[in-house]
């Protein structure tokens, strides 16, 4: 099985590469644009639309510090795609290099099943769960902003940081009653 | 000018919008430059209405006359069906036009038909029903239209009634042998013509689709790379084959009528049963074969595309017919025989 592994390969020099995993591929393109533009830091953006990943790029690819599932709570498609991909991560990525980033949460179609069931992955693997807004430049922006800070920190950037420790504080926590119905 | 004609007169008004009222009425050239001069096309929609009630009566034009300004004015808002004709001789425009006022006015009394031929081979008619005892109606005309050398007619709203004797006329003026309804329909008459005569941007398979590779690098930026670019391009490739490239024909819904043996391993109950399952399904969009590319291309319906989504487009139809075909491959097609 062709696993990703997190520390097969050598780091660059004041590098950080991240790879964003969304079914759709639609938001991470406008997520890597504004990725690259980020100055103190060289950041390499490999983008995907689901693991594994094809073995002819194993030789170009380079160390990637942070893996990013994108999923569009729309869409039940995104969602399986997303936890299909999940096996064909190395376990040493579930340290503090993995993050699911989730769009259109506030959208009236998006069950809250399914929300319920990302928050439920999250937690069981010990990844923080972020929420974006993709539509307007204001909300990709942010997201990259929040991407940035756990990216600098997974790629060993920032002193006395490191993802697991990092992890530990932003990790996906699920609320008490999550089993009960809610009442909209 | 008679009731009928006024209320004509009084509908069309209010259907074309007020920026097209100008043009349209200057295309007509009924009206003397005078009366265009003294149309005010800031006035509200019934005062022009009656403005131009005034000047139709001053020049005493009928029916006839406001049954060509509504033939300018094409509505787009019918849907149109298309027919095939068989086995051609062909046959010059004056002698069709002939012969087809002729025969469908031999077949029915009080017909009121108003040919013309438009500057892309293409000829319009326009007919009014009534019968042997009413005048003809010419508020609910039909429309066909047929391009001369081909052998495709489409028609407008045809009633049960009234279609036997359009498609009698229409087989003996063109001197074909008969005539089908061929399944496909549309709210745009330029979609099905241009979706029947491959007017789109065709996309042939090949073995190497980009040769020029250096020429050709369009990289937004140099840290950005995707991974998964050839299974991409190889999706892109064949949903342009199956469905062409560029700006598609704008199709409205594709409609399949399964009458195949329902099959699902969880329902025990359903599938005993002997005879089909009957069941529509029905795709609407805006543009449905711009969509369904795009669902090949993005991945979520799997390629090679599957000859039910590419036979409309390859088939020009847009209503199948699927059935069981015995020990053999099931659900094949069928076109059906309206």
């Amino acid at each position: 099985m062709s696993l990703l592994k997190p520390f097969s390969k050598l780091p660059g020099l004041n590098t950080a590469n991240i790879l964003l995993v969304e079914s759709e591929e639609q938001f991470q393109q406008s997520l890597a644009d504004a990725l690259v533009e980020e100055t103190s830091v060289t950041v390499n953006v490999r983008l995907a639309k689901s693991l594994p990943l094809p073995m002819e790029n194993d030789e170009s690819r380079p160390r990637i510090d942070l893996v990013v599932f994108i999923i569009n709570l729309t869409s039940e498609l995104s969602f399986q795609s997303a936890e299909a991909s999940l096996k064909y991560l190395d376990p040493g990525y579930f340290l503090g290099k993995v993050c699911f980033m989730v769009t259109n949460a506030r959208n009236a179609s998006s069950p809250a099943e399914r929300l319920d069931a990302v928050r439920k992955l999250a937690s069981s693997l010990h990844c923080p769960l972020l929420f974006a807004e993709d539509q307007t430049p204001d909300g990709v922006a942010s997201a990259t902003e929040r991407l940035l800070t756990i990216l600098k920190v997974a790629a060993g950037l920032v002193p006395i940081a490191t993802a697991l420790y990092v992890s530990n504080l932003t990790r996906c926590t699920l609320p008490l009653d999550i089993d009960l119905p809610s009442f909209d | 000018m008679d009731n009928t004609a006024k209320r004509l007169l009084q509908r069309l008004v209010r259907r074309i919008p007020s920026q097209m009222l100008k043009t349209t009425l200057d295309k007509w050239s009924r009206l003397t430059a005078a009366q265009r001069q003294s149309m005010d096309y800031t006035e509200s929609k019934w005062a022009l209405t009656e403005k131009l009630l005034a000047i139709c009566e001053e020049n005493e034009l009928t029916v006839k006359h406001i049954a060509e300004l509504e033939m300018i004015r094409k509505s787009s808002e019918v849907t149109y069906y298309y027919h095939i004709l068989y086995d051609a001789h062909s046959v010059e425009l004056t002698q069709f036009k002939e012969q087809f006022k002729s025969h469908l006015s031999e077949l029915i009394r009080h017909v009121s038909i108003k040919i013309k031929k438009h500057t892309d081979e293409a000829v319009w008619i326009r007919i009014a029903w009534g019968d042997t005892f009413s005048r003809p109606n010419h508020l609910k005309p039909t429309y066909v239209v047929h391009y001369l050398q081909t052998p495709y007619v489409f028609l407008t709203s045809p009633t049960s009634k009234q279609k036997p004797l359009l498609s009698q006329a229409l087989v003996l003026s063109t001197r074909y042998q008969a005539i089908k309804d061929a399944n496909l329909s549309g709210r745009k008459l330029t979609a099905i013509r241009d979706l029947l005569m491959k007017q789109y941007l065709q996309v042939f398979p090949t073995k190497f689709p980009s040769p020029l590779a250096e020429r050709n690098c369009v990289v937004s930026n140099l840290h950005i790379e995707k991974e998964q670019a050839g299974s991409a391009a190889n999706r892109h490739q064949m949903a342009c084959e199956a469905f062409g490239d560029g700006i598609l024909p704008q199709l409205q819904s594709a409609v399949y009528k399964l009458e195949t043996k329902f099959r699902d391993h969880t329902n025990k109950t359903m599938t005993e049963r002997d005879e089909p399952f009957k069941c529509v399904v029905k795709f609407a969009s805006t543009n449905l074969l711009e969509s369904l590319r795009h669902s090949a291309s993005s991945g979520v319906a799997s390629t090679p595309v599957t000859p039910l989504l590419s036979s409309v487009p390859l088939k020009g139809k847009n209503y199948f017919v699927i059935t069981d075909n015995g020990p053999g491959p099931s659900s094949q097609m069928k076109p059906s025989q309206k």
